[in-house]
Formats: C-alpha cells, structure tokens, sequence
C-alpha cells in the first residue's frame, strides 16, 4: 500500500493531465494560450481571499475562492476581446494591465494574511503532497466537468478554432463557445494550481499541448501526447523528490516545458 | 473551354429569373468606419459574379453581409436559398492537424443553427463529402492532415467544404490566392460548371481575367458600387479609374472578351 499522501499526489498527477490534455489542447488550437496567465493570476487573488476570509472564521475552500475569481477574469478578457479570441493580439495592453490588476490584488491579499505563511508558499508554487483529501474532491468534480464539456462541445470548439469566419458564416454561435472554452480554462488552471501552484500552472498547461502539436498528425494525437507528456512529468516530479530535496510541482514543470524546447530544436 | 454567355441570363430575367441575392442599398461599417456605402445590386440564379476593386474597397466586407455574418448600418440583404462561404486562406488556423475528410464534414456538421449531438455523418452526408472531394481533385488526400498541404491544396480542401453542404449560393473570398495555374485553371472550370448547373456563385477576386470568359457579371466596387453588369460594361476606362485610380488598360482575346491587364497595378 502507498501512503495516503502519495496516492493522493499520484490520483492529483492524472487529474491534471487530463486537464493539459484537454483544455491545454483547446487553448493551443485556439490561439489563446496567453488567457492561461491571466487566469492564473486572478485564481492566485481569488485562493489568497479565501484565506482571509478564513481567518475572519468562515470556511470558504481555497481552490473553490481561486475557481471564482479565475472565471471572473476568463470572462472579462473574453468580453473585452469582443468574443473573438484568436485576435485578442490587439489588445495586448489591456490584457498585460489586467494581469497586473490581478497580480496587484493577489499581493494585497496575501500581505493581508497574518499567519499560515507555509499556504501562501502553497499557493504560489503548491505542493503535490500538501493536498487534502476535499482539495482532491474539487479537483476530481471540476475534472470531470472539464471532461464533459469537451465530448459535448468537441466539434464546436474544433469548427470555431479552425476557422471562426466560417463558423460564422454557419450561423454558429462563436461567442458562446469562446465563453465555454474561457471558462473550462479558468476550471482547468485552478485543478493544476491545486497541484503545482499559480507560478508553474503555465508550464503545466500549454507546455504539454504545444509540443504535441509541433508532431501531431491527428488532432487525436494532440490530446493523448500532451497526456502522456504531462503524466510523464508530474511522476517524474514525485519519482525525483524522493530521491533528492526538490519540489515535485517545479520538477513536474521544468520537465513539461523543457519538452517543449527540445521539440521546437529538434523540429529546427 | 465552356463559356456562359451572358445571353442566358437576360434570357432569364425576360422570363422572370430567379433573384438569388438581394443586396438593398447597404452600408456597413467597422467601429464607425465605413467600409461600404449605398451598394445594391441582385444576382439571379445561376450567374457567376466576380467582385473586384482595390485594396481597401470592401470586397470582403460585401461578401461578408451576404452571408449574414455583418449588419449593415442601413439597407437590408435579402437572401433565398442556402448560402456557402469559402474565407481567404489567411483566416483559417494553420496549427490544427485536421484530417482533410474531417475539415470537409465540418460544414455538414455545423449548417443549421441547431445543435446536433452526433458528430457520425450518414450514409447520405459522406457521400456528399466525397463528392465535393472528387470534384476538387482531393479525394485520395481525405486521410492526411490539413497541415501537411500545399497552399493549393489546402484552398481546394476549403472548396470542397463550402461545397459539402450542396449551397444554392457559393460566395468565395480570393480563391485563387496562392494557388498555381492548373489548380486555379480547375477550380474556375469547376464554378462555372457549378453555375451553368444553377448555383449561383459570387467570387471576389484580385485579378479577374483569368475567369472573364466565365463571369456573367462583375460587380466593381471602391467602398460603392462603381459599375455592376457584364464585363464589357463594367470594364470601362471611365469604371477602372474611378475605382483604381489609374485607367487600367484593356486588351480584346481572339475569342472578343476585354481582359484587362493589371500588371503592377493590382488591388
């Protein structure tokens, strides 16, 4: 028998690579790789509220105050991009100055946070072997829930990805889908957070995705590679901070994206 | 080579022809700036319409409100029959390995606003898949990814998807961008078959000699409507320094059709 802890870091590890998978997969297609960082951001000031609150004495759950405040942002940078993702390039500046907003309020929670500086710590770069049995809950409910919006809406988020101007012209409803697929963002960034922190979520996420596409020759083989990719690291991650006094999330996340630049120099 | 004379067409308007498109004296514009002002015109069932200007004229954009995908600011397009729309290559994401039959399907699966649940086509909708693949040459690529295409290709593919869906009406954006001779020469023998068969196909093109000997019409815009009527009409000197700034000059082939020669002067 494993120790608990490390079955639930193994269980944690699966949750997030079907998130990479799926949703890292989507966001690569459509373009919008860069939502991931704000999403990020905003679940960090979301998760540091939470604390707060708890320390005022109402349980709010962590993950559950970082999934709001993610969805939020996801939302408002759709909004602002007029629902269409793939050309939000012009609108850099209001996306890097949304950033800062979320960054700014998440530094002003946590300077706010008298005690536990060690789920701050958490926070930010997370830990696979800190995470409670309801952490794994949520991440397990909100997995499932990114696994179904993709069987359902597969084909939508390909035809908009692939080309939005013809699905237009189908009379399909493109925003809608781009709010669908920003808010499974906004779910998926908090499921990997809960694993590996607001800082490596990034890494986690596109990383797998990105490299699978340089190869595929299928989009199916998009999704099972960027799978195994992210599983490989995160059992990496666990198998090395074992043997030596690493992080598993940073080694996880150094080898997700370290993949990425080996593919992109052998490609060259 | 197949000519339609566009005799046919006046034929078929004495004999009350079928409006296909109706476009009513619209004008769209982008965050205030306008991209087409007071344009109308009617295209009939089965006519080949080539849509030219400059750079900047709003070719896209007319297309775009035929399709439905814009409101104009003012006027009102009528549309009767199912529409088909083929984008500029540019707009499709090149990242996504797609299988060919799959980018083909797409159209199927997507027409309608209705949302449907089974993504398995019938038996009916693969043949109609298989068919615009034969018809554009691509049947024997239906297995490989988007990606691995060429330029010509991959726009083949695109028509193929447009045609999927069997539309009363095509409108195709630059269809012969980056596309080489033969596959340029196949696709323009294929529309004009399409339209002698009773679709009617609006086109916007850079340079319209290529299909002048198959073109019922041209529509020549410069954000308005400059002329719209039969080549020789349109193609007036008068007509092309308006809408390009500089009189484009204009040669007559053996066969008597006015090819106008745009050399370094292109829209």
């Amino acid at each position: 028998m494993l120790p608990p802890f490390l079955e639930r870091a193994l269980l944690a590890v699966v949750l997030i690579s079907v998130n990479a998978s799926l949703t890292g997969t989507f966001t690569v297609f459509r373009n919008a790789s860069f939502l991931v960082a704000g999403a990020a951001h905003a679940a960090l000031a979301g998760a540091a509220l939470a604390i707060i609150i708890e320390e005022l004495g109402f349980h709010v759950p962590v993950l559950l105050g970082g999934l709001v405040f993610a969805v939020i942002a996801s939302l408002a940078a759709g909004y602002a991009g007029k629902g269409k993702l793939n050309r939000v390039e012009d609108l850099n500046t209001a996306i890097a100055v949304s950033f800062a907003f979320s960054m700014s309020l998440a530094v002003l929670f946590i300077s706010m946070i008298r005690e536990y500086a060690a789920r701050v710590w958490g926070l930010l770069i997370g830990d696979l072997f800190l995470i409670s049995y309801s952490d794994l809950k949520m991440m397990f409910f909100a997995t499932l829930t990114v696994i179904l919006v993709s069987l359902l809406f597969y084909r939508a988020f390909m035809f908009v990805s692939f080309d939005q101007e013809v699905a237009l012209a189908y009379g399909m409803n493109v925003r809608l889908y781009d709010y669908l697929l920003l808010t499974m963002i906004a779910v998926s960034v908090v499921v990997i957070m809960g694993g590996v922190g607001a800082i490596l979520v990034f890494a986690m996420f596109v990383a797998p995705s990105a490299t699978a596409v340089k190869f595929a020759r299928s989009t199916g083989f998009v999704f099972a590679m960027s799978f195994l990719i992210s599983l490989f690291s995160g059992l990496f991650g666990i198998y090395l901070s074992f043997q030596l006094p690493f992080s598993p999330g940073a080694i996880a996340a150094l080898t997700a994206s370290s993949t990425y630049f080996v593919s992109a120099f052998l490609k060259n | 080579m197949r000519a339609i004379k566009t005799d046919e067409g006046e034929n078929r308007r004495k004999t009350g022809a079928e409006v296909k498109v109706e476009v009513k004296n619209i004008t769209c514009a982008y965050n205030g700036h306008v991209a087409l002002k007071d344009v109308s015109m009617d295209v009939m069932r089965g006519e080949f319409v080539a849509v030219m200007g400059p750079n900047g004229s709003g070719k896209t954009t007319l297309l775009r409100a035929i399709a439905g995908m814009i409101k104009p600011v003012k006027g009102e397009v009528r549309v009767y029959g199912s529409i088909s729309y083929m984008p500029q290559k540019d707009y499709v994401n090149p990242n996504i390995p797609m299988k060919v039959w799959d980018v083909v399907a797409m159209s199927i699966l997507a027409k309608g606003k209705k949302f449907r649940w089974s993504v398995k086509l019938s038996e009916e909708e693969k043949r109609a898949v298989e068919e615009a693949l034969r018809a554009v040459a691509m049947f024997e690529f239906r297995n490989a990814p988007f990606t691995d295409l060429s330029g010509g290709q991959q726009q083949r593919v695109l028509l193929a998807r447009a045609l999927a869906t069997k539309p009363d009406i095509l409108l195709l954006d630059e269809p012969f961008n980056g596309v080489d001779l033969p596959t340029q020469e196949k696709i323009i023998n294929l529309l004009s078959e399409l339209s002698s068969r009773g679709i009617t196909v609006i086109t916007v093109v850079h340079n319209v000699s290529p299909l002048i000997h198959h073109v019922s019409k041209i529509a020549l815009l410069n954000k308005t409507l400059i002329a719209y009527g039969k080549p020789e009409e349109v193609l007036t000197a008068e007509n092309t320094l308006r809408a390009y700034g500089v009189s484009i000059p204009v040669t007559v082939c053996e066969e008597g059709y006015l090819h106008p020669l745009f050399g370094d002067i292109h829209g």
